[in-house]
């Protein structure tokens, strides 16, 4: 399964990405199942509402919104209703990783356990070098949960 | 009386694809039994150890049942359960 995602959109991805440096940027990808496929249509950019509260590790004061990010539950209902009314899904959600590589780590993956494993949830990550957008990457969890498997990842030209 | 679920997409692999399911039950808590009974992979994903998992939540209309009365929470024909998850993480 590819992830097919049009070029406006990763624009938009990596335009966040800067904007909102040296914090995390975060939001969820609204698109279509096309087969084996997804297609990613619109973003819906969440504010990233991180608190030390949400437990990733076990010592999360030592974090903040420059390495963590949240997606509350509030944000994905308001999203599931605005994208059902367009018949279109959460496919996938995306974040930055400010000064670091697109690579998800172990904290994404304790963090994507409420989601589930399994091709039908792309999981993006772009990278922001010193607020300049670089490397953007998708991956899926696998189908139990224990790894991130990359995905390949379809660039349209629309 | 019957009661619509709403199941996350990613999640939706475990209930045979559905996006939504109809259950039998007078409160959040007899709705999920009933939907894991019916869909036991689904309910390892949902639970541990008798309680939600962290990063998944339950919502009766547009509410987080833990504010309302958490799996005794009364249920009504019109309102809607919807199983959500939050996802967290960082670099």
């Amino acid at each position: 399964m590819a992830l097919a995602l049009p070029n406006d959109v990763l624009q938009a991805i990596r335009a966040q990405g800067a904007a909102e440096y040296p914090h995390e940027c975060c939001g969820l990808l609204l698109g279509v199942y096309e087969g084996h496929h997804k297609r990613v249509v619109d973003l819906w950019p969440v504010e990233n509402e991180w608190t030390a509260d949400i437990a990733l590790t076990e010592i999360e004061d030592a974090h903040s919104l420059r390495d963590r990010f949240y997606i509350p539950p509030k944000a994905y209902l308001r999203a599931d209703r605005a994208a059902r009314g367009r018949d279109l899904e959460i496919i996938g959600c995306y974040h930055s990783h400010p000064d670091d590589r697109a690579q998800l780590s172990e904290r994404d993956r304790i963090g994507a356990s409420g989601v589930g494993g399994g091709p039908s949830f792309s999981f993006v990550v772009v990278s922001v070098m010193d607020s300049v957008p670089g490397e953007l990457t998708s991956s899926l969890l696998s189908a139990d949960g224990s790894a991130w498997e990359p995905e390949p990842l379809d660039i349209k030209e629309i | 009386m019957a009661i619509r679920v709403s199941i996350p997409t990613a999640l939706r692999q475990f209930a045979d694809g559905n996006g939504s399911l109809s259950v039998e039950a007078a409160t959040v808590g007899d709705a999920l039994q009933a939907l894991t009974a019916q869909h036991p992979d689904l309910g390892k994903q949902l639970m541990l150890d008798g309680q939600l998992r962290n990063f998944v939540n339950v919502y009766l209309n547009d509410d987080d049942v833990r504010y309302l009365q958490g799996m005794e929470t009364p249920i009504g024909e019109r309102d809607e359960i919807s199983i959500i998850p939050a996802i967290a993480g960082g670099k």
